[in-house]
């Protein structure tokens, strides 16, 4: 039998096309939505955290696609704010807590206070958590992972020497140069000098007895104190227990020169730990110790990493990848990748943290770190005051007295 | 034939009357139609220069900081400039410049020269090694800056391994981290990076010098310097002028080398003027103040080229 098509039919039948037509793609694509995702991630294994999370994300939310975009952290906040002012914002971005008051004060992020309000997980949290993205009651983000300062350390080498693991800064100095022997081009400490390393001066201020912002919330450093907490950290460049390249070794330098046994100490956060275990073996070449005590209290940042909503159009969907991140599977994940402990308490109490003893001092640090100090202005005066300072003492291009009154300057203006 | 030239036009349809190829045909034969040409680029150069340039110059005379929208955005006029007579940073910026532009620029051209000279020579295996001196050019700055970052590193860089091996060091060097060495450490790379262009315009410049000029010095007696100086220099001095008001406009303008490289550092020895900038823009949001350092470096600029033509007499010619 032979099948005729005429005219008539051909016109019915494309007429039920069309109409079929109109009606699939919106029963199949209306809850299909593409956001993008500004992250700072650089190191493998961040990369490899990022893609535990969007593959466990797609699994659970399969009609939403996320397109991660890397910036890198040197041109991180000259991309946002080309983007706010021309209006080309990602629908996500990661914020670090240093930089949210600058963005919020730009009108980058998006008040979120009734979505988090509304969340079942928000009991996960410590309220501790959101301080550092909240300002005048409003909530502008979800705390994804956290930074927690410590120091890395060679076990073995600690161990050689007889050394104790350090429990104040005066005793991190000493192990430092007692650790250092040129002659087998190791040094005790690997100072951050260069890019990056405004945030341990600041710390060491603090540490011995000025910090930045006041508990009244008032800005300022104390001259004396100040000048005592540069002098020591400077100390460790001028007594030889650091590499001479110091006033130039941004995050690349430090981590490499840790790796390749030509330091003994590195300060950093638990997010480079997968980078150094890929090279040096947890708890037996390498530990990690709680940033030790300074003369006038102990200082180590807990700081956060947010995603907040800087594209309002794309929120919904937003809003599902982000609050994704406060997941204990997400975050154990993530963890398991990189080293970055979780934000969640729920989350960090996971067996699989606390039964790492090499989480040790992380946890520790969790009882007494402290959020970085934050105002509009506080990542521009550290990244373009407070380092160039202290370069100029490690260098000897000015005293310990001189570069402070610089900083005391340069924080006034950026708070006028 | 010739009478039919003469007769009157047939009158034109409607079609003719409106057809659009027929009016552009006509429009061509007009001296309107040069602006025509023209209005596409001026449109462009309005949009993507001019406008941007002039909202530059007026947001230097405006409060503007993005982190601070309760200072408002209100005229402050001269604010900026007199901050600026006032800005230690900004003098050792401007000096740093002078030093960073003048001697790159003087090694690029004596690198240039060389090399466009004996690859002029059209010796054996000059074509390849042409393509090869040319690579560097085409490496954009962040991975020369990165590329070189790695080779000058202090423990992991080949430099410091090769200059140890021959006994030239010690131990080994941070080049970046000392102030008596990061900034020609930085020249030498920006040097190695853009001679080339010098190489690609001497070159060219080098194929219009008759050759019959070479000859009559060779039969007076001129030895390879004076041709070099007395026929070679000043045939190729229009050349040069633009060459280097080029490069001046471009090492003044960017900061990637430098932001990789040293980031200004260690302590602002290898600040410069854009940097400056950069940062006051992008790291502490004052885009007031960085608008007037770059109106600042315009000027500078402006008067550079003027200054220089003038002196190059190149216009003479």
């Amino acid at each position: 039998m032979t099948t005729r098509f005429g005219r008539r039919s051909i016109l019915q039948m494309g007429g039920g096309l069309l109409a079929a037509s109109a009606l699939l793609p919106r029963y199949a694509f209306a809850q299909a939505k593409t956001i993008n995702y500004w992250h700072t991630f650089t190191s493998q294994s961040e990369q490899a955290g990022l893609d535990a999370v969007r593959a466990l994300f797609t699994a659970a939310h399969p009609d939403i696609t996320v397109i991660p975009e890397n910036i890198p952290n040197p041109e991180f906040m000259a991309k946002i704010t080309a983007a706010v002012v021309a209006n080309t914002r990602p629908s996500v971005t990661m914020v670090s807590s240093e930089r949210f008051q600058d963005l919020r004060a730009m009108g980058a992020l998006t008040d979120i206070t009734d979505r988090v309000s509304g969340w079942e997980r928000r009991g996960d949290f410590d309220d501790s958590r959101f301080a550092s993205i909240t300002d005048d009651g409003k909530v502008y983000g979800v705390p994804a992972f956290t930074f927690v300062d410590w120091i890395y350390y060679r076990k073995d080498w600690f161990e050689e020497a007889g050394i104790a693991v350090p429990t104040t800064l005066a005793e991190l100095h000493d192990a430092a140069v007692k650790l250092t022997d040129p002659a087998k081009g190791r040094y005790g400490f690997g100072l951050r000098g260069g890019p990056g390393g405004q945030n341990p001066v600041i710390n060491m201020m603090e540490a011995f007895g000025s910090p930045v912002l006041h508990a009244d919330g008032t800005i300022g450093l104390d001259r004396d104190k100040a000048i005592e907490g540069v002098t020591f950290y400077a100390s460790l460049l001028k007594d030889g227990a650091a590499p001479p390249s110091a006033p130039n070794d941004g995050f690349r330098q430090i981590i490499e020169g840790f790796q390749t046994g030509q330091t003994a100490m590195i300060y950093h956060h638990t997010g480079s730990y997968q980078d150094i275990a890929s090279k040096l073996k947890p708890g037996v070449e390498f530990g990690t110790m709680a940033i030790p005590a300074g003369p006038v209290t102990r200082v180590a940042r807990l700081a956060y990493a947010y995603n907040t909503i800087t594209k309002p159009e794309d929120a919904d969907a937003a809003w599902e990848w982000i609050k994704f991140w406060g997941e204990p599977d997400a975050a154990v994940a993530f963890l398991e990748k990189t080293g970055y402990f979780p934000a969640s308490t729920v989350a960090a109490q996971d067996q699989r943290i606390v039964g790492n003893p090499m989480y040790a001092a992380a946890a520790e640090t969790l009882g007494f770190g402290i959020p970085q100090p934050s105002f509009p202005g506080a990542a521009g005066w550290a990244e373009s005051t407070v380092l160039p300072a202290f370069q100029r003492v490690l260098i000897g291009d000015a005293t310990p007295e001189q570069a402070v009154d610089e900083m005391i300057a340069g924080l006034a203006e950026a708070s006028q | 034939m010739s009478r039919a030239l003469y007769t009157a036009a047939p009158p034109r349809t409607v079609w003719e009357s409106i057809n659009p190829l027929r009016m552009i045909g006509e429009l061509s034969e007009t001296r309107y139609w040069m602006y025509l040409l023209l209005l596409p680029s001026a449109l462009l150069i309005t949009a993507v220069v001019l406008y941007p340039t002039l909202y530059g110059f007026q947001m230097s005379f405006r409060e503007m900081r993005l982190n601070r929208p309760d200072v408002g955005t209100d005229w402050v006029f001269f604010k900026h400039y007199i901050r600026m007579v006032n800005d230690p940073i900004f003098w050792l910026s401007l000096r740093n410049t002078a030093i960073w532009v003048t001697s790159s620029i003087a090694l690029e051209f004596l690198i240039g020269l060389t090399a466009a000279l004996a690859l002029n020579r059209n010796l054996p295996g000059t074509k390849l090694l042409a393509v090869l001196i040319l690579l560097p050019y085409f490496l954009p700055n962040v991975v020369a800056g990165h590329m070189w970052g790695l080779m000058l590193d202090p423990r992991l860089g080949v430099i410091n391994d090769l200059l140890m091996r021959v006994g030239l060091l010690d131990g080994y060097k941070a080049w970046f981290a000392d102030p008596k060495t990061a900034m020609a450490a930085a020249i030498i790379v920006e040097s190695w990076h853009s001679f080339p262009f010098f190489t690609l315009l001497i070159m060219a410049g080098l194929k219009g010098i008759p050759a019959d000029l070479y000859k009559a010095a060779d039969i007076d007696g001129a030895g390879p310097l004076a041709q070099l100086r007395l026929i070679t220099l000043p045939m190729l001095k229009t050349i040069i002028a633009a060459a280097v008001i080029l490069r001046v406009i471009g090492l003044v303008n960017s900061p990637d080398l430098l932001l990789i490289l040293t980031s200004g550092g260690p302590g602002r020895s290898t600040q410069v003027l854009s940097l400056y900038a950069f940062q006051m823009a992008y790291k502490d949001f004052n885009f007031g103040y960085a608008g007037a350092l770059s109106v600042v470096m315009f000027v500078l600029l402006m008067g550079f080229a003027w200054i220089y033509v003038r002196l190059s007499k190149v216009n003479e010619d």
